[in-house]
């Protein structure tokens, strides 16, 4: 093995926008496992750069708090892995975090539209 | 953060295994879902996983972030490093904390406003108040709550049929309301009792009551003899409050405490025989209640002798007191010397943590590689080492209950407030100190640990510690024994001192003479002639005792002190205090002092005889270099006839010079210029009886008893010992700071031995594949010794130097405890230093001859 580059995991994204990223997915996309949720992102991302294991304890972090639920299945390798849907409270979630990110953008948009 | 995250990091403490076994499965189910993807793009097997690898990023690191973002991880962290700690603990030699004394403020409330007061002939000295004084000071002051004259009192009390001498106290009513206590039950005097002369009542110590009277509670309103005069009691002190009081070391505690009244002639005699204790008025300070004190004084200036007029007022804390200079002294040479050897251990925890970061090194750096941050990796380090302390501190708290116990009551002289035993204090300190420690001893390692770069130290690991470390190891090593030099060097100067000490001549034959007090009672002993008749008829009873060879009634005995009075020569008021011990005509002959000129005291000496009196050679020395006097005998001087009633100074004739005895307690102090009187013409109730004996003196006790019984059935013996034993006793204070310092030094050396035996142990396995080439190459067992050894030396000398520069600029604090031995003491000094290299060149020479048995081949190949 090369030697492993010490610093944090390369992402381009803000902090917090991946746990937004998720909610947004498994609600268009229903239950996913790990592995197209994070083929997901970086398909509607084009090409922002992100390790796809970030989203590992992005989802530990969403699971903790209760806004998506796992359920065991099975893979298309036929390997045992668990699948992620959004529960109720992650449907909540997901609005006020949309609603709060459009208010956030909008409001950077419009400072910066008056600087220029 | 949620209250719902709070609780799952909480519970994945405990699905802790699990979770990263999900964990796993989810990134090899992933990973081969990226591969499959991969190979569906046309890319080859190969390319394939790595191209997953990729994409997916750093498995540890991400998982790194999953296990501190899923749980309590500062928990998790704590339960781990724990186990590492105490994993290593299994590995690594422990170590105690000696925990040092702590004394205890005074069982009373607002203690720091007690206080003793005393009249001071110079700055520098105090003694006891005259009665007037005291009285004057009582009604005038403006500083006192509660102001008491303390004095001592013995009484014989009738227990069970035997007559019992108990110690107690002449006080004032206001007594308690100084210490602020309050009686367990009954009550304290009530205020102005002890005028009139009228208070025949007295207040017992729980002790007494306990041991004396099966803690009655029916003792309240019952009658105790004192001395046959009937004293009621009144009230029972609370357990433990003057349980240990003692005037003197060799003083019983008090039992009972009854009331001064003062006769007309006590109050114009100007004895100075009170002991007054206040308890300062809130807010009012030390100095406040001098300035005070003084004006008393002052105002009372006419009522003063000529010859006093030049004397002061002190006012001293009460616990100064207590605890005595010499006594404070050895607590904070012990103290010390704790440190030191605390220092010592941690020196050596630290360096075998140093030690083991080397073989740990490669460990700590795949860590790190992994994504442990260097705090994370150093606070590891720290719980490592708390670990150890804890596990140490609770050894040594272990050992420390044990040895309470032995030790307690081998430490004389300590006050009677000073409770020693394993209290919250103690403990608080011992845990602080453990922490202290664990956290001195961890942060050099850890500092080194952490902050050593992962990759060098992935490419060293296998070839062991670096240089920087190894340096490091060495100055600590030096340190230790120069810390070890400075307490061998203490420690053999304190032996050397008490080796002098032991050997003072004590000026009277010690061994076979068996001491007690006896005290006449005042009712039947009421004046001066009958004392003066009891003293010779109970010394022909007691000669007459098989085995005794002789007996005699003093004042005081040898080593126990003295009282003081006023010498002058007849005609001049330029008064000296010398020592004034009574003694009878056998005094001498018991003690075995020698005459230097003119005679002893006869029967002839008596009450009614003419006044005559024995100097000591010092007071012949002194009246020669003062007044000229060549040949004392024959020549008048000026002392009081003490006796019953008014004092009056009378000139007294020397008869005789004898041979210097130590009259004083302390030992390290010049022989007291003594004047000695015949006891019958100063008559006394409270004396003691010296008896020499042919054998055992202490089988004639039994034969002593009953002679005195069959002169007077009611007396009691009292403070029965040999006057080896007083003399042992004089030591005591001065012999256990020897033991203690010794104890430290020896475990210091040990100590320093063991850090040097880790570090040259280590060099050697460090270097056996160095060794084994120049073996190989030709070199003798002895290049290979002497290679190792002239390093190791170097770390020896440099602590020697630096130790011994240290113990001389410690002389300062030695100086006051040494006697006659100078503190700079060389032989004391070269003992210090080659005992210590001696230690240490052994400690080195051990490990470094399993150097000399390296097989070239094997340490060639080994690596």
């Amino acid at each position: 093995m090369s030697i492993i580059d010490m610093s944090k995991p390369k992402s381009d994204l803000p902090y917090g926008t991946l746990d937004l990223l998720v909610l947004k997915t498994l609600d268009t996309m229903g239950p996913l496992h790990g592995y197209s949720i994070a083929r997901r992102i970086e398909q509607m991302s084009g090409n922002l750069k992100l390790s796809q294991g970030s989203i590992y304890p992005a989802l530990m972090r969403l699971e903790q708090q209760g806004w998506i639920s796992t359920k065991w299945g099975v893979s298309e390798t036929n390997r045992k892995v668990k699948f992620y849907s959004l529960t109720r409270s992650g449907e909540k979630q997901l609005h006020i975090e949309v609603a709060n990110w459009e208010q956030a953008s909008s409001l950077v948009a419009k400072i910066l539209g008056a600087k220029a | 953060m949620t209250l719902r995250r709070a609780v799952a990091r909480l519970t994945a403490l405990f699905r802790r295994n699990r979770l990263e076994r999900e964990l796993d499965d989810e990134v090899i189910a992933h990973l081969e879902l990226a591969e499959l993807d991969a190979r569906e793009r046309g890319l080859d097997p190969l390319e394939a996983r790595r191209e997953a690898m990729r994409r997916f990023g750093g498995i540890d690191q991400m998982k790194e972030i999953h296990r501190d973002d899923r749980s309590a991880r500062w928990i998790e962290n704590f339960v781990k490093d724990a186990r590492y700690g105490l994993a290593s603990l299994r590995r690594e030699p422990m170590f105690s904390i000696v925990d040092g004394v702590l004394l205890t403020p005074m069982p009373f409330p607002h203690p720091e406003r007690i206080v003793r007061v005393w009249e001071a002939p110079t700055p520098a000295s105090s003694n006891s108040t005259t009665t007037r004084t005291f009285l004057e000071i009582k009604r005038q002051n403006q500083s006192f709550d509660a102001f008491s004259a303390e004095s001592l009192s013995t009484a014989t009390v009738l227990i069970n049929g035997e007559p019992v001498r108990l110690d107690g106290r002449y006080v004032s009513w206001d007594h308690f309301a100084v210490f602020g206590l309050q009686p367990i039950i009954g009550r304290t005097f009530a205020p102005d009792e002890d005028r009139d002369g009228a208070g025949r009542v007295v207040i017992i110590s729980h002790a007494a009551w306990q041991q004396h009277f099966g803690g009655d509670p029916g003792i309240l309103g019952r009658d105790l003899l004192l001395d046959n005069e009937a004293h009621r009691v009144i009230g029972v002190l609370p357990p433990g409050a003057f349980d240990r009081h003692r005037a003197r070391p060799l003083d019983q505690p008090a039992s009972f405490w009854r009331l001064n009244s003062f006769t007309e002639a006590e109050i114009e005699a100007g004895s100075h025989w009170l002991n007054p204790v206040g308890r300062l008025k809130p807010g009012v300070t030390l100095a406040q209640a001098q300035d005070d004190l003084l004006g008393i004084r002052a105002r009372i200036a006419n009522q003063i002798p000529q010859w006093k007029k030049g004397w002061s007022v002190k006012v001293e804390p009460f616990d100064q007191l207590l605890v005595g200079d010499t006594l404070r002294q050895s607590i904070y040479v012990a103290l010390g010397a704790v440190i030191l050897v605390l220092l010592i251990a941690c020196a050596n925890i630290t360096n075998l943590l140093l030690a083991r970061s080397a073989g740990r090194a490669r460990e700590i750096a795949v860590r790190s590689a992994l994504g442990a941050t260097r705090a994370r990796i150093a606070a590891q380090l720290l719980v490592e080492s708390l670990m150890l302390g804890a596990l140490g501190g609770i050894a040594g708290v272990a050992l420390a209950a044990v040895l309470i116990d032995v030790a307690a009551p081998l430490v004389p002289g300590m006050p009677f407030t000073a409770e020693i035993s394993l209290n919250w204090r103690v403990l608080a300190f011992a845990t602080s100190a453990v922490m202290l420690v664990s956290v001195l001893v961890g942060l050099l390692p850890a500092m080194k640990m952490s902050t050593r770069s992962a990759a060098a130290a992935l490419n060293h690991a296998s070839r062991g510690s670096s240089a920087a470390t190894d340096r490091t190891r060495r100055v600590i090593v030096a340190v230790e024994v120069a810390v070890s030099v400075v307490l061998i060097c203490g420690a053999a100067l304190l032996f050397k001192s008490l080796v002098r000490l032991q050997n003072v001549d004590i000026g009277a034959r010690i061994e076979r003479v068996i001491t007690m007090s006896i005290d006449l009672p005042w009712a039947r002993y009421p004046d001066g002639n009958r004392l003066a008749a009891f003293y010779p008829v109970m010394i022909e009873r007691l000669r007459a005792i098989p085995g005794v060879t002789d007996a005699s009634f003093s004042g005081d005995l040898p080593l126990q002190g003295t009282g003081g009075e006023n010498l002058n020569m007849p005609g001049r008021d330029e008064r000296m205090l010398v020592g004034f011990k009574r003694a009878d005509a056998n005094y001498f002959s018991t003690m075995g002092m020698g005459m230097v000129a003119g005679r002893g005291f006869t029967a002839g000496d008596r009450a009614g005889s003419p006044y005559v009196t024995v100097i000591n050679e010092a007071l012949a020395a002194r009246l020669r270099d003062r007044f000229g006097i060549h040949n004392p005998i024959g020549q008048g001087v000026d002392l009081p006839a003490l006796g019953f009633g008014r004092n009056r100074r009378v000139t007294m004739t020397i008869v005789g010079v004898v041979r210097n005895e130590r009259v004083g307690r302390d030992l390290r102090e010049p022989v007291k210029e003594t004047a000695y009187v015949p006891i019958s013409q100063a008559p006394r109730m409270q004396v003691k009886l010296a008896v020499r004996t042919a054998g055992d003196a202490t089988a004639a006790v039994p034969a002593i008893r009953a002679a005195v019984h069959q002169v007077d059935p009611m007396l009691a013996l009292a403070d029965i010992r040999t006057m080896e034993e007083i003399w042992e006793r004089s030591l005591s204070g001065l012999t256990e700071p020897v033991w203690l310092i010794g104890i430290f030094a020896g475990v210091a050396a040990l100590l320093a031995a063991l850090g040097l035996y880790g570090v040259v142990a280590h060099a050697v396995t460090q270097q056996r594949r160095e060794i084994g080439i120049r073996m190989a190459l030709g070199a003798r067992a002895n290049d290979v010794l002497s290679l190792i050894v002239s390093h190791v030396l170097t770390t020896i000398l440099a602590g020697l130097v630096v130790g011994l520069v240290a113990a001389v600029a410690l002389t300062r604090v030695t100086r006051s405890l040494l006697f006659e031995v100078s503190a700079l003491d060389p032989t004391a000094f070269a003992i210090g230093a080659a005992v210590m290299a001696a230690v240490g060149l052994i400690a080195a020479l051990v490990p470094a001859s399993r150097a000399t048995r390296v097989d070239p081949t094997t340490a060639l190949r080994s690596e």
